[in-house]
């Protein structure tokens, strides 16, 4: 029985003439879908804070999670950097940025569960009522998006401290990149709805 | 060679394969499978509803078992098997090796299996009762066996939107030479557009379901009214998604139709790139549409205008398709053959379906209808006598394909006469019913409407035979029946340029392709019916 | 598979550029937030600052200014379509 095969380079010409790489479009697309996904969260919330008004509001350090803002946006400026050195052949340096944006994730994820525990101390808790259900709900997804994203990133620096990525084989990485960028691009709109917008 | 008939061809549709075609079979037999049990409890409804009074099940059963019929054949049978045939088709139509990511397309048929198992394991544990449509607060409540549904449905989503990943993928960018987009088979077209939709229109109800999970399982406040839960919040996430689903349902049925009509009309389609583009329309459209599922929930009567319009405004694409498809077979020499039969009665049936949907589009009629059989008889309409008399089209029409065998012609007919009947007795009284104002969803109804119901189960019945037919057909010629040519329809598209069935790889040679896939009849001086086309290419002149 | 060849030299210093933009954005959406603006108008800013701040982000880090367009519509078109349902999940 002749094996199936996976799909050699060639079979993508179409996507090659157009200049489109079928790995890179999956990964948009795999976005496309996680935008509607939170949308659907953040039609939820809206939905409740309009509609009944969300008092627990006033419990929330603006300031506090407005650094921790500062901190996810850093780790995507240590992704895309990353890349950069990957594609300007210094694997090294690619790996020194990953693990600034794996310090930098834990540092958010810390920040979050930090936020977490002193919205409990208060009694706002997932179960507490529909704000604590929402909050939690949206920006918990949005927490484990991250620490997946984590997850990922040590997983590409140990492919990188292997050899597994060169200048030419920068999809990978670039693929974790879009990724990332997009956790933080689901961030910048989530502290804008729930913490500034009232 | 092994072939699919073979005894050692026949494992390989049990276990991980990434082939597509395997996988296509996979999800075409599975999802079969569930259309026998919603099938089953198809039968088990039109006992009860025979007679007035909930004599053969109690209200609580009856519940269960409309929930699962719909549940099942919206979820494991229609939505799996258009996936399926996607996913057989779209690598040999566009002139691929395989899809774009084959383990990923094992990964979401696999999922499949044990969200069935978690659906069907939902009746042990005290059933789902909220019907498919799972409104809460009744939803939130209820038995243990809707947690069970919730997660069966999740998981379901998940295989829908990377299928949809891949398929997209896969046409944009594995085309063979010279298969342009506008070279692409219509069927093609229609997945395309059902991608779209599976893609953006899918996560949100997964959200939806997680919120309902959450309630069920930990105790969160998204939809308990006591403490500020909207109802009106989950039909908003779960139309949005479950519209378009509809389109996700009939798309590719339509695609199948316009891939039959011309080659069994033997004329090219007529209105080629105006079916494409009205494909993509309703896609798009689809996603406007959502709230006319609503007009009765109280929700804010200044948004049910324009849902009514854009309701209204699907039927334009539609009736293009439907206007092109007719004229395709105008001045056509037509073969009556089983895939033809079940294309023109997919026609008919789906017209009476689309004609009541826009009825239903018209918010002071649906105010009156909403919620009885009048719906229940418009959606049998476009789903039975529309979606599944295509995929009965499409089984006959790539059944030598897939199978390397020729069916039984004869028996085909037959099965193509009750079932059409069968439908039609089924469901016109429906409509009837549902004007004179028996509600959908009941186990008991008032007395008056006995005859109408009658009618009903008798078509119901006709039905449920109907499929025997097609069973013993399918099964004894996968066996034995005798072995079928490369093409043995004539047919110009590129699954047909290859073996039957075709070889692992697909074609020994990618073809260029260098015509439009349906120039039927068109041989200058040569007769109505086109000699079969010769190897390598989309077009053989 | 041959890729574009970049020009790391100049994209690091514009990478940080970016970075700092982001964070003065960041700043004055904190600022704003706190403001007495007429609250329709703040609703409009803060909106409007964080659609500039995932704009840089796409634009450049995702790298969707310089790549096929194909990418920026399968993020785009369904961004704007979950405006229109966030919107509508308000008033619904």
């Amino acid at each position: 029985m002749s094996p199936h095969a996976m799909p050699h380079a060639e079979d993508f010409r179409a996507g090659q003439a157009l200049g489109v790489d079928h790995r890179k479009l999956g990964m948009w697309l795999f976005i496309a879908s996680e935008v509607m996904f939170f949308g659907g969260l953040i039609a939820a919330y809206l939905h409740y804070k309009y509609s009944l008004g969300f008092p627990e509001i006033e419990l929330l350090n603006v300031v506090q999670v407005g650094v921790n803002t500062l901190i996810l946006l850093s780790s995507s400026l240590t992704v895309v950097s990353a890349l950069a050195a990957l594609q300007a052949g210094r694997p090294g340096r690619m790996a020194l940025f990953l693990v600034l944006t794996i310090v930098l994730g834990v540092a958010f994820l810390s920040g979050q569960a930090y936020e977490f525990a002193s919205l409990y101390r208060e009694g706002v808790t997932l179960t507490s009522g529909v704000f604590g259900s929402s909050f939690f709900t949206l920006t918990g997804f949005h927490g484990l998006h991250v620490a997946i994203g984590v997850v990922w990133a040590i997983v590409v620096l140990l492919g990188g401290l292997r050899g597994a990525y060169t200048a030419e084989r920068s999809m990978g990485v670039e693929i974790f990149g879009l990724y990332w960028h997009f956790v933080d691009i689901v961030w910048i709109m989530l502290f804008t709805l729930i913490y500034l917008i009232p | 060679m092994m072939t699919a008939t073979s005894a050692a061809g026949w494992r390989r549709y049990f276990g991980w394969n990434t082939d597509h075609k395997v996988i296509g079979v996979q999800y075409i037999v599975t999802s079969f499978v569930f259309f026998l049990l919603g099938g089953a409890l198809a039968m088990v409804v039109r006992t009860e509803l025979a007679a007035p009074g909930a004599d053969v099940l109690d209200g609580a059963t009856y519940n269960q078992t409309m929930t699962n019929h719909g549940t099942l054949m919206i979820f494991l049978w229609i939505l799996p098997v258009v996936a399926g045939f996607g996913n057989y088709l779209i690598p040999l139509m566009i002139g691929a090796r395989d899809m774009a990511f084959p383990r990923l397309n094992a990964l979401s048929y696999w999922l499949i299996p044990p969200a069935g198992l978690l659906m069907l394991s939902s009746f042990f544990a005290g059933g789902a009762e909220a019907g498919w449509t799972a409104y809460v607060p009744l939803s939130i409540g209820g038995p243990p066996g809707q947690t069970l549904w919730a997660l069966s449905v999740l998981l379901l989503g998940f295989s829908s939107i990377l299928g949809a990943i891949n398929f997209l993928t896969t046409v944009i960018t594995m085309r063979a030479p010279g298969m342009s987009f506008w070279r692409l088979p219509l069927f093609v077209w229609g997945m395309l557009a059902t991608a779209i939709l599976s893609l953006t229109a899918t996560p949100v109800l997964t959200a939806g379901l997680i919120l309902v999970a959450l309630d069920r399982m930990v105790g969160t406040h998204f939809f308990t009214v006591s403490s500020g839960g909207d109802p009106i919040l989950w039909q908003n996430l779960f139309w949005f998604y479950s519209h378009p689903a509809v389109y996700i349902m009939i798309l590719p049925a339509m695609g199948i139709v316009s891939e039959i009509f011309p080659v069994f009309a033997r004329k090219p389609i007529f209105g080629y790139r105006m079916i494409a583009m009205s494909s993509m329309a309703i896609a798009v459209l689809g996603m406007t549409v959502w709230a006319h599922h609503m007009f009765t929930s109280g929700m804010d009567p200044r948004l049910r205008i324009p849902f009514m319009v854009s309701s209204m405004v699907i039927a334009v694409p539609t009736g293009i398709k439907i206007f092109s498809w007719l004229a395709t077979t105008w001045y056509g020499k037509i073969r009556l053959t089983t895939p033809m039969l079940f294309a023109l009665g997919f026609i008919s049936m789906f017209l009476i379906g689309g004609l009541t949907g826009i009825f239903l589009a018209t918010i002071p009629v649906d105010l009156h209808v909403h919620d009885t059989y009048f719906v229940v008889g418009h959606l049998h309409f476009v789903l039975f006598g529309g979606s599944v008399s295509a995929v009965y089209a499409g089984l006959y029409y790539w059944f030598p394909k897939i199978t390397g065998r020729q069916y039984d012609e004869r028996i085909g007919r037959a099965h193509f006469a009750i079932n059409f009947i069968g439908t039609n007795l089924a469901y016109l009284p429906m409509f009837l019913a549902g004007l004179l104002g028996m509600p959908r969803r009941v186990a008991d109804y008032d007395p008056s409407f006995t005859s109408l119901n009658l009618w009903a189960t008798i078509g119901g019945f006709l039905l449920g035979i109907s499929v025997l037919p097609f069973l013993y057909n399918a099964l004894l010629s996968w066996a034995r029946g005798p072995k079928a040519e490369a093409n043995p329809w004539s047919s110009l598209t590129l699954e047909w340029q290859t073996s039957s069935p075709p070889p692992p790889q697909n074609f020994a040679v990618i073809p260029t392709v260098t015509h439009h896939p349906y120039a039927y009849g068109d041989t200058p001086g040569a007769e109505a019916v086109a000699a079969p086309a010769t190897a390598g290419a989309g077009g053989s002149r | 598979m041959s890729e574009t060849v970049s020009h790391p030299a100049r994209r690091q210093p514009r990478y940080g550029v970016i970075f700092l933009v982001l964070a003065a954005l960041t700043a004055i959406e904190i600022a704003v937030g706190g403001s007495r603006l007429d609250r329709r108008l703040l609703v409009l800013a803060l909106l409007a600052l964080a659609f500039a701040k995932a704009g840089l982000v796409a634009a450049y880090y995702m790298h969707l200014r310089g790549d096929h367009r194909l990418y920026t519509a399968v993020f785009v078109l369904p961004a704007l379509l979950l405006l229109v349902f966030a919107l509508l999940s308000i008033a619904i």
